[in-house]
């Protein structure tokens, strides 16, 4: 069972991705802001196999988490889900580390092939 | 007439006597003081105390207001808070989780179950815009075959009619709304219908109404780039922009078409930007053409985009330009070198960046310099050693990669 | 001799009597243009529209401007929260104007900054910047910090910001203003769909926080002040934003967009001399400067408002705060008409020379003259029993209600397109305040003007005022 934390303040998206991955592979926590999944993430001391996040968010954005995440020894692939069409942001996020960019609206079946493909 | 014998009621006689009496009273009273103080009363007065009952009225007015607005917005957020859940988990349960989607059947063969979206209260015209809205959002959210299947609730449960009401209201922002709602749902709309609305007299709907046609019609799409006369707003560029970019099977044109031909300069300058999206290298030479144009504005749009497209063969006229351009121009030449980054005219950057007056120039030629790898090529260059103290640090700002602008 | 007093009581009574008279009716034109304009943006208002700008490469970047002196209190949830805000292309600038506290170590520390050689071009005259830093975390890449040798002023330490900013528009807010975080898009959109004319600024609507809860530098919840003092400046507030600012933006004369928000045009700010360090009301001042900027230079040009609240800020609390911030003000305003006086009325600066410059003179800075002299005169003909009490009292009874008439009209407008605040009960005790602000807020506001009046005719040297904040508490 792979653990998969999804942070995005858009309430409709994580009732969407919980259907797209299959509950019987994959355990999704939400977190609705960054407050909430830095909150989290320090709780579970980063005991997630994968983290999905948007960009632009209250408290504190995708690139703040992503940075986060990336400093640990034991770095937890990150998959960053935006509307954002501007080419220097996306750049960002991948010069912070991040391990895929999926544009909204996503497409079911692309989300769940990079996700097993990251978790392989 | 034995009921006046009743006690209740002879006593509720009695009270309402008294009441009417009370009233008169006050009305006579009241025709007293306008006889006396009113009509006696100087005009500013008069004036005055006109004013202070058309105040009080308005106070009065402006709470009630007040209080029932609050109370419809408390009651709908509430009935919202209600049925919001309940749609969400009929649009997962009976769209998202559909069984054929699985099986790769074409969404258009999908019949839906729609019986429980029936228990909604979809006779009231709230819930069924809700419903809308709702399923907008997930579309925003999601697309592929489950958008589509989406689309297909809409359709099914007659939702599209209240659009088309709406599209025919009398109100403008009432036809953008049902413009949006067709658009975020890909429905097509006949173009007798459309184009007259794409030269409304109301400037938002114009756009709305053009960024529909561009999204909704089948056979051509770009048309109205030939026949706008009025500039594109930078926020219709914006939208329209967004539009192009994310429309799946739309036929992309040459755009250098519109770069020679169209007299609309913004038409142009918008072109630029999408031959840049969508890397269309055979624009150049026609984008070399628009050099010739006397708008300063336009010439940087072109010379930028030249830049964006790394276009190595305009290096030289950019060069030769160069001298006789004002200065928003010759950063934007200064940028393209860059971007284009051959190293070919290493030394004239150099130049310069160690020669012109204007600070921007100097700066947008170091970066550029620092784009075509001098710097890293001639560490020990004597010209870095040389430079003046303001120069080092234009320089040391380029390499720095924390610095982004 | 009789006659001559007669005739000048009567051209007295009448100038009083017109005065009066063309004041309700710039309150009641202010009143229907807001009306007019608050509706024109419900109409436009939606989110789809905001998303779209939100997800776009090729919007205008902005650079947020944030001044600060002395903030070690909250500066960390506030840079945080400009950081957060939603944009695709913005940078963070903050200024640190000589703090004396440890307002830098904090954002060292926090953001770990380090110093960088910036191409730092003096555009604009300030007090030399010492340091520059940038944070060596890429997810603060927005974020430049400048360190510069303190200017007694926001002005000197905002025009430091202008100099280093790097788009075509800047924001300029106060470190200690909490903001929406939809703030850029609200106020980059009036911009993008001008049609022919060129914004040079845009402002947003101000509220008083002081009673709001925040959370790291996010407002969760929107509550009006507690404290009589700072409630008085929510519905002074609302008035002049919702009611004033909209009207005056539906006809294209806005007199001034607040020091606290406001999006500006970096070209035109910059070519007029940016701000001037020196006054004491220098949003006013430059807002002026621009728009004769833009009338030598035959610049078409419009400032607009956006009636959405999108910053709060905390209002001072006492009295004495209070007393030095309006006394500033007012002093402001007696510079800025005095420094521009040849625009009054000057056919050439269009609507600024003949409609704003007008009305900032006769019902801005006069008014309180004008009030204190009315009171003087009562008081004495009271003294001398000349007074017809009953009518007197049924006047003052007419300003009175037509004041609170405004006062809610501008509350409606407010709570008709966005209904603000949790529960209507909060809004009904915000409406009473109308009552007592007759009463008690205003006097106080006419005694502190004419202080600010004379300390500008005697050139009073007065250090600068340091607002004494508290913070936003946490919850």
């Amino acid at each position: 069972m792979k653990k998969i934390l999804l942070i995005e303040d858009d309430e409709i998206m994580p009732k969407i991705v919980a259907r797209i991955l299959p509950s019987t592979e994959y355990r999704l926590e939400h977190a609705s802001n960054g407050k909430e999944a830095l909150q989290l993430l320090e709780e579970t001391s980063y005991a997630y196999d994968l983290i999905i996040t948007d960009i632009m968010m209250p408290y504190a954005n995708g690139f703040e988490i992503l940075s986060k995440i990336k400093h640990r020894d034991r770095p937890i692939p990150v998959i960053i889900i935006s509307n954002a069409g501007n080419e220097d942001m996306i750049m960002e996020g991948f010069k912070l580390g991040a391990d895929d960019f999926l544009k909204k609206p996503i497409l079911p079946a692309e989300l769940l092939i990079r996700v097993k493909k990251l978790l392989m | 007439m034995s009921q006046i014998d009743n006690p209740t009621l002879s006593a509720s006689v009695e009270t309402v006597s008294s009441y009417l009496e009370t009233a008169f009273t006050s009305v006579k009273a009241a025709t007293r003081f306008l006889e006396n103080t009113f009509l006696n009363a100087p005009i500013t007065i008069q004036i005055a105390m006109v004013f202070i009952i058309i105040a009080i009225v308005t106070t009065a007015l402006a709470y009630i207001s007040i209080l029932r607005n609050r109370y419809r917005g408390y009651r709908t957020d509430k009935k919202l808070a209600r049925l919001c859940p309940r749609i969400d988990n009929l649009l997962i349960d009976e769209v998202l989780s559909h069984p054929s989607l699985q099986q790769h059947v074409p969404p258009d063969e999908i019949q839906l179950n729609i019986a429980p979206f029936e228990q909604l209260p979809l006779h009231r015209r709230w819930a069924r815009q809700a419903l809308t809205g709702r399923i907008i959002h997930f579309r925003r959210n999601v697309r592929g075959n489950i958008g589509l299947l989406l689309r297909n609730l809409y359709m099914q449960l007659d939702l599209d009619n209240d659009t088309l009401k709406k599209l025919k209201s009398r109100h403008w922002e009432k036809k953008v709304q049902a413009l949006t709602e067709l658009t975020s749902l890909d429905m097509f709309i006949s173009d007798v219908t459309i184009l007259p609305m794409t030269n409304d007299r109301n400037r938002e709907l114009r756009a709305a109404a053009r960024h529909a046609y561009i999204k909704l019609s089948k056979n051509e799409p770009f048309k109205f780039f030939d026949i706008a006369k009025e500039p594109l707003l930078m926020w219709d560029q914006v939208e329209l922009f967004r539009t192009i970019t994310s429309t799946e099977n739309i036929a992309i044109p040459n755009f250098a078409r519109w770069i020679i031909y169209s007299g609309n300069k913004s038409v142009i300058s918008f072109c630029l930007k999408l031959v840049v999206y969508y890397n269309q290298h055979n624009a150049v030479p026609a984008i070399l053409r628009l050099l010739e144009t006397k708008d300063h504005y336009l010439r940087a749009d072109a010379i930028n985009c030249l830049g964006k497209l790394r276009a190595r063969i305009a290096e030289d006229k950019l060069v030769a330009l160069y001298s006789h351009q004002p200065i928003p121009c010759q950063i934007e030449i200064l940028k393209a070198l860059g971007r284009i980054g051959s190293g070919e005219h290493v030394e004239f950057l150099k130049t310069e960046f160690l020669h012109a007056t204007d600070f921007d120039l100097r700066k947008h030629a170091a970066k550029s310099l620092v784009r075509n790898q001098w710097v890293s090529d001639h560490p020990g260059d004597e010209l870095l050693s040389s430079v003046s103290q303001e120069n080092l640090r234009i320089l040391r700002h380029c390499m720095n990669p924390l610095i982004k602008y | 001799m009789q006659s001559i007093v007669n005739a000048i009581s009567h051209i007295y009574q009448s100038t009083i009597f017109l005065y009066g008279l063309v004041l309700l009716l710039v309150y009641a034109m202010l009143a229907f243009f807001s009306m007019l304009g608050v509706r024109q943006y419900a109409r436009q208002d939606n989110d789809y529209q905001l998303d779209v700008l939100a997800g776009s490469g090729i919007v205008p970047g902005i650079s947020v401007l944030a001044p600060a002196y002395n903030e070690g209190l909250t500066i960390i949830d506030n840079v945080r929260s400009l950081l957060t805000l939603n944009y695709p292309r913005f940078e963070i600038i903050v200024i640190n104007d000589g703090s004396t506290d440890n307002t830098l170590e904090q954002l060292i520390r926090e953001f770990s900054l380090q110093e960088v050689d910036f191409a730092y071009h003096i555009k604009l005259k300030t007090q030399p910047v010492k340091r520059v830093y940038k944070s060596t975390n890429p997810a603060y890449s927005t974020l430049v910090v400048l360190d510069k040798v303190n200017g007694k002023s926001k002005a000197d330490a905002s025009n430091a910001g202008i100099n280093a900013a790097s788009f075509d528009y800047f924001l300029c807010t106060d470190v200690d203003c909490v903001l929406d975080k939809n703030t850029l898009l609200e106020l980059i959109r009036p911009v993008l769909q001008e049609e022919k004319k060129r914004v040079i600024a845009t402002g947003g609507t101000l509220r008083i926080g002081n009673s709001c809860e925040f959370d790291e530098g996010v407002m969760t919840r929107m509550r009006p002040p507690r404290e009589l003092l700072p409630r008085f400046q929510e519905v002074e507030y609302i008035r002049s934003f919702v009611l004033g600012k909209m009207g005056w933006s539906y006809i294209n004369c806005v007199p001034n967009v607040s020091g606290g928000l406001g999006l500006f045009d970096k070209e035109v700010a910059i070519r007029c001399g940016g701000y001037d360090h020196t006054s004491f009301g220098e949003d006013m001042e430059l807002m002026s400067r621009m728009c004769r900027y833009a009338y030598d230079y035959n610049i078409d040009y419009a400032i607009r408002y956006v009636p959405k609240t999108l910053c709060w800020t905390e209002a001072p609390n006492t009295l004495e705060i209070f007393k030095r911030q309006r006394i500033r003000w007012a002093r402001g305003l007696a510079q800025l008409i005095h420094a521009h006086f040849h625009m009054f009325l000057n056919p050439k600066y269009g609507k600024i020379g003949m409609v704003i410059f007008p009305y900032n003179f006769f019902f801005e800075l006069l008014a309180p003259v004008v009030e204190m002299l009315g009171l003087i005169t009562y008081l004495l003909l009271a003294l001398l029993g000349y007074i017809h009490w009953h009518n007197a009292l049924l006047l003052l009874l007419f300003v009175y209600t037509y004041s609170i008439m405004i006062t809610t009209i501008a509350i409606l407008w407010d709570q008709l397109t966005f209904r603000y605040y949790k529960t209507w009960k909060e809004v009904l005790f915000l409406c009473m305040t109308a009552f007592l602000e007759f009463v008690i807020y205003h006097p106080i506001i006419v005694y502190f003007s004419l202080r600010g009046y004379y300390n500008f005719l005697t050139g009073k040297r007065v250090t600068w005022g340091n607002m004494q904040r508290q913070g936003f508490g946490k919850k």
